[in-house]
């Protein structure tokens, strides 16, 4: 059972997946003749070689075993991402300062250690660095604070 | 005559008062990160490809260049400090040199790798000058059918050189391909997986997919793991003494001399270099046992290596427009973002930026070694910043970076979703690197790949025919079968596994 998880076999469906993907929302390009090729010629081919190299890595995967893929730790990769999001969202509808403040608040979530003081600490630090590099410095079209500034 | 003529044309150039601005400017920032650990030239360089679109060609070309060159001698000076390797490339330098700090040494072996890094590095930009003429001519005679060929050489060599499992480095190229192909297909004008986003059909932007596959799934790895501090060592005196000095000279000559030559191969670079540096030096000296205990040769050689493999890594990039390795595809996306298509004509059309920036990279190298020496205390008290602050400040970069691109929230929400891909591919022990190099290469090689057989009237024959063509592929085809060798098969492997340790 624990073939099944391991890194190449893992990786090796990863692939796999990725070629079905591209052949699915390929499937309405042109593929044309080898003189001249429509838009879907090359991506068809590449779909199909990461199919077979896919197949290969599962396979060569289940024969000889391999690394187990680690457990991963959700925090940190589902707190980073969730941060980033919220800058997204928020930067053209608040300003670069609630934004700044929800993505360094977030992500400091995902670490190990969180110090509420230590956070507020970077926050104006960074703000301040922002400010100065990329509202003053470089001169980019970003309101600090929605309508304010 | 003609070389120095280029030379001085290029001197010019890089001694701009602005030129010489941003080449300090790189080289503090490649010495910050390579004094951080946790970041890297990669991750750093796409977080500052948004910013390049702000200045002219030139700059940005040469404070990227100072980052990459930069981070070789930051990397060291943690190494032989801390214990703790800075960058990649500077894992072998702790070995020696970190025993040579706790002997009380620590200052004779900074400087030893600083001067010997600096002669690396002049030496590194002498070759890129010699040869970047006859390969630029060599390039110029090449056919769509020749690229084509020269590019897939160029993708199985950095994947055979420079990661894991060959099989799945190899699966990632073709991924990064496919990735390229997003966007409006320059012939027919036909969207292709674009998903109706408008933002898509010029292509996926490059910056965005580099800071989430390098910058945010490295953070997020170096997150799970508790990062752990020791107290630098004090450095006394700078000066090394006469004895560690006859010792480093013929380290410092051979460690240049391998270093360049891995520098220019394909998957190879500063990382390659170290290693193999520190093994040739080992097996050449009478004393081998003293290796791990504080041997002056060990760090000499290793560090001399990354920093002439650092600069002769341009060439390939410079005079053909292949880029060898992660960094060198980011400076190809550099490029493109200033309107640049890398390749033989760049030192035709635009030879003040090809010599400036060539010529600068000496420059930046005199500076590095007055920015690391004198100021080494500085950098020895960043140290101290613990990574929870210093995560979510790169974090923010990232996100502000991927914004001014283009003025688009869809870039930062693109860096959130590379940044999870990035780290399903750290997981799973899938390179970043091959998909890059792949990403970079696709669209060209695609547009080559049909000319050649528009010309051929689709005979795929015509890249056995054209005798560039079919010596590049023979050249693939062999790198390819002699890693299916079981012999080699083995000493890769227990290569990679020295570098992992």
């Amino acid at each position: 059972m624990n073939r099944f998880l391991s890194k190449d076999f893992l990786s090796g469906l990863m692939f796999i997946a990725f070629g079905l993907v591209a052949l699915y929302f390929g499937h309405h390009l042109a593929v044309g003749t080898s003189v001249r090729m429509g838009p879907g010629y090359v991506p068809r081919m590449l779909s199909y070689i990461l199919l077979g190299l896919g197949g290969l890595i599962c396979v060569v995967a289940l024969y000889s075993g391999g690394e187990i893929v680690e457990r991963p730790k959700w925090k940190p990769i589902t707190m980073v991402t969730i941060g980033i999001i919220a800058f997204a969202l928020l930067l053209e509808r608040t300003g670069m300062l609630p934004a700044l403040v929800a993505l360094v608040l977030i992500s400091s979530l995902g670490g190990e250690e969180f110090n509420l003081w230590e956070v507020i600490g970077n926050i104006v630090v960074l703000a301040i660095l922002c400010i100065i590099v990329f509202k003053v410095g470089l001169g980019m079209n970003i309101s600090v604070i929605e309508g304010v500034w | 005559m003609e070389l120095l003529n280029n030379l001085a044309l290029g001197l010019t150039v890089a001694v701009t008062l602005q030129n010489l601005f941003y080449a300090f400017v790189g080289c503090m920032v490649g010495t910050l990160i390579g004094v951080l650990p946790g970041i890297g030239p990669v991750a750093t360089i796409a977080m500052l490809l948004p910013i390049t679109f702000h200045l002219p060609p030139t700059a940005s070309l040469i404070m990227l260049a100072g980052i990459y060159y930069g981070a070789q001698y930051g990397g060291s000076t943690t190494s032989i400090l801390v214990n703790l390797p800075g960058e990649a490339s500077s894992v072998v330098t702790c070995l020696d040199g970190y025993q040579m700090a706790r002997k009380g040494r620590a200052g004779a072996a900074l400087s030893i790798s600083a001067l010997g890094s600096f002669f690396a590095g002049t030496v590194g930009t002498i070759i890129i000058v010699v040869f970047a003429e006859p390969l630029t001519r060599m390039a110029q005679k090449f056919g769509p059918a020749d690229y084509c060929s020269l590019m897939a050489l160029g993708l199985v060599a950095a994947v055979v050189l420079a990661s894991g499992s060959v099989m799945k480095a190899i699966a990632m190229v073709f991924l990064g391909l496919l990735f390229g192909l997003v966007g409006t297909d320059v012939n027919t004008g036909a969207q292709r997986f674009t998903f109706d986003v408008p933002e898509l059909s010029d292509g996926i932007d490059f910056a965005p997919i580099a800071m989430g596959l390098f910058g945010i799934a490295e953070i997020v790895v170096n997150l799970e793991r508790r990062m752990e501090r020791t107290g630098a060592i004090k450095v006394t005196s700078l000066w090394p003494t006469r004895e560690e000095f006859r010792r480093s000279v013929p380290a410092v000559l051979r460690g240049t001399a391998l270093g360049s030559i891995l520098g220019v191969l394909p998957g190879g670079g500063p990382t390659l270099g170290a290693f193999s540096a520190y093994t040739l030096e080992k097996k050449l000296s009478k004393h081998p046992e003293q290796f791990g205990k504080g041997a002056v040769e060990g760090v000499a050689s290793p560090e001399s290596a990354n920093n002439a493999a650092a600069q002769t890594s341009f060439i390939p990039m410079l005079t053909l427009g292949i880029p060898s390795n992660a960094v060198m595809a980011l400076m190809v996306g550099a490029m493109i973002i200033q309107g640049i298509q890398p390749g033989p004509e760049v030192m035709t059309k635009k030879p003040d930026l090809f010599w400036g920036m060539i010529a600068s990279m000496w420059i930046g190298n005199l500076m590095l070694v007055i920015i690391n020496l004198p100021m080494i205390g500085m950098w020895v008290k960043l140290l101290t910043v613990p990574y929870r602050f210093l995560a979510p400040a790169i974090l923010l970069f990232c996100a502000i970076g991927a914004y001014s691109l283009q003025n688009s929230t869809f870039h930062v929400l693109q860096v959130a979703m590379f940044g999870v891909l990035g780290y399903i591919f750290v997981r799973l022990g899938c390179e970043g690197a091959p998909f890059l190099l792949g990403l970079v290469l696709g669209p060209q090689m695609e547009e080559y790949f049909r000319r050649a057989m528009l010309l051929s009237r689709g005979d795929p024959m015509v890249f056995l025919e054209r005798p560039i063509s079919l010596g590049l592929l023979i050249t693939t085809a062999l790198l390819l079968i002699l890693m299916a060798l079981p012999n080699i098969k083995k000493a890769r492997q227990e290569a990679f596994q020295e570098e992992e340790t």
